[in-house]
């Protein structure tokens, strides 16, 4: 091949500058692609087309922000500063707002069209961005007609190498047939069930490369748009590597002589057990020995606060409070309502590969199985999170509640899912015995390893958790919480 | 309100802004001409010179500092006051350009009249000698 000869250019990629979207989009967006945001009013459009804007202009990229009878550009302006990525020394310079509604109302798409190209020239601008483009759709004066000056613009774009963005309100249906020529459709959308609302964003169409599919979800905070990628989208297809023979311990010296060779490193423990039974605390003692060991930890709770937990731990000799100022225990607390299953997951993820967490425990998964607006999704969620784990090399405890405290009946909570991808499986329960509350923990299933399948007592002492002997009354009655001693018949 | 002897010059590619200025303008008694863009604001003052013209900063086709320097080069022009608008921070855009007024978007209605009023009657103070 000569010298001169020339390659078909790869696709270059414009980073969008909103956090989890460029994974969606296989990279960001196509350089000199002509993209549609749809989306209702008040879904976020404004906000995601400036903050591409302001991010390209941190990069040296100028934009063009054109309206077509949007919200006055001081409006605009002024809602934007209290966002973190609104930076006034980009205007006028790097990024420049115009209305091009007159031109449209005088002179119709092929005026408007003769703007954009003027404007995107004379400012050497590399992002376009059209806020209206329903304003343009109801100015064409047939389909054809729009169709043509959403072609021509995508000429413009590739001659001129500029990506454009055009925002437009969607009624009635989300995708017109117009749509189909541009290069890629995003729709930002807002669903509600009963009183709760979430966003969510879905890419329609994208040329170039694959997106992941279906909906993500996405807020809008101070930060500007932040989306969190469908956590079953993102787990690598490829198998996690084999962790081999590395065992772990609870650090519980009479528990962990039950599983004399420890439990598998990087594998998936499940507590279940009705609330205040000691789920907390064993949970914490498996962080606790990990701390020990020097390695780093990560709780992620629900119910009880960083603080209470720390007292609480504190007073059965766990002491966490050290480990949590020099930074090798972080404890990451959700309220446990409205639970947002990507968004806890990506903040659980970003310190697991930030700081290469070896132990974590997640207390209280009952708050997101309850709290989920989708709960169709906990089995394949759960799945792709414990690959996601394991693939990092974190071995986890999870805590889930089980709603009855007593009674002759067992209530395993299967349909969270995790308890088909656990490896390990604990279960503990209350026991009721001549008029005295005991606990009781037994060991349902281990992977890879021996263990001693006895039920066993154990105690919560100010030295912490303390397994004792296999349990001695009938064993015929004893896992349903009504336990007899021998010859005990009342 | 005062007698409708001065003439004042809005230019503004947002529509909406350009007729509410306007409107504006008229019920202080002022003649008011509009452009929505420099170019359009060149064509008016060919015909009409006004007395003060009340300009964006931001526009398509000929935007204001372009405006501005063309209206400096004119010597017919040269002479009239201009006011720059914009809904970018005007503290920058006074660095930028020393010896500009500006006017910060959104507006404070009062702020802006007296300020075109101020305009005007130091031209009109200059003229007189």
């Amino acid at each position: 091949m000569s010298p001169s000869e020339q390659h078909p250019p790869a696709f270059e990629r414009i980073a969008t500058g909103v956090p989890g979207l460029d994974p969606v989009l296989g990279g960001g967006l196509v350089a000199s692609g002509v993209y549609i945001v749809v989306g209702e009013p008040g879904a976020g459009k404004t906000i995601f087309a400036n903050q591409l804007c302001y991010s390209q202009a941190q990069q040296g990229t100028r934009c063009l922000y054109v309206t077509l009878l949007a919200e006055s550009h001081s409006r605009m302006l002024a809602n934007l500063r209290s966002m973190a990525f609104f930076d006034a020394s980009q205007l006028p310079q790097r990024i420049y707002y115009v209305s091009g509604f007159r031109m449209l109302e005088e002179q119709g798409l092929p005026g408007l069209l003769e703007l954009l190209r003027r404007e995107m020239r004379n400012h050497g601008a590399g992002i376009l961005v059209l806020d209206g483009l329903v304003q343009a759709q109801e100015a064409a004066g047939s389909s054809r007609d729009f169709k043509k000056f959403i072609h021509e613009l995508q000429v413009s774009a590739g001659l001129s190498r500029f990506t454009a963005l055009l925002l437009t309100s969607s009624v009635g249906p989300t995708v017109h047939p117009e749509y189909t020529m541009v290069d890629g459709i995003l729709e930002l959308r807002e669903r509600t069930a009963a009183m709760r609302s979430w966003r969510e964003l879905q890419v329609r169409k994208f040329r170039g490369s694959a997106s992941l599919n279906g909906t993500h979800h996405f807020r809008i905070s101070e930060a500007g748009l932040e989306v969190f990628p469908r956590l079953e989208t993102m787990v690598s297809r490829s198998q996690p590597p084999d962790w081999g023979t590395q065992r772990v311990r609870f650090g519980v010296p009479t528990l962990d002589a039950m599983i004399p060779e420890g439990f598998a490193a990087a594998s998936t423990t499940l507590v279940m057990g009705p609330p205040g039974c000691g789920k907390t605390l064993l949970g914490a003692s498996h962080l606790a020995e990990g701390i020990r060991l020097g390695e780093p930890c990560l709780m992620v709770s629900f119910y009880e606060g960083p603080d209470r937990l720390l007292h609480k731990t504190a007073n059965v000799g766990l002491s966490l409070g050290s480990a949590v100022k020099d930074g090798r225990l972080v404890l990451q607390w959700n309220m446990p309502a409205e639970c947002n299953l990507d968004l806890v997951a990506h903040t659980m993820l970003e310190d697991v590969r930030k700081r290469g967490v070896k132990r974590l425990f997640v207390d209280g998964l009952s708050a997101m199985v309850e709290t989920t607006n989708e709960p169709a999704r906990i089995s394949p969620f759960f799945a792709a999170l414990t690959q996601e784990l394991r693939r990092h090399g974190v071995t986890t405890v999870f805590t889930l509640e089980t709603p009855r405290l007593f009674g002759p009946e067992m209530d395993v909570p299967l349909g969270t899912g995790l308890s088909g991808v656990a490896e390990n499986l604990l279960f503990m329960r209350h026991l009721e015995l001549n008029g005295r509350l005991r606990r009781l923990l037994s060991i349902f299933k281990l992977r890879d390893a021996d263990y001693d399948p006895t039920l066993r007592e154990f105690l919560i002492t100010s030295q912490g958790i303390e397994i004792q002997p296999p349990f001695q009354p009938s064993p015929e009655l004893l896992l349903t919480g009504i336990a007899r001693f021998p010859g005990n018949h009342s | 309100m005062v007698p409708a002897t001065e003439t004042v010059l809005v230019v503004d590619d947002e529509q909406g802004i350009l007729e509410a200025l306007a409107d504006l303008l008229r019920e202080e008694g002022y003649r008011v001409l509009t452009a929505s863009h420099g170019r359009e604001a060149l064509e008016r003052m060919a015909e009409v010179t006004p007395d003060l013209v009340l300009t964006d900063w931001m526009m398509p086709v000929l935007d204001g500092p372009a405006l501005i320097e063309r209206i400096q080069q004119d010597p017919v022009l040269r002479t009239v006051p201009v006011l720059g608008m914009s809904a970018v921070d005007v503290n920058g855009l006074k660095r930028l350009h020393p010896g500009m007024e500006f006017l910060q978007k959104p507006f404070d209605i009062r702020a802006l009249m007296k300020q075109v009023r101020r305009a005007l009657d130091t031209n009109a103070r200059v003229r007189g000698g």
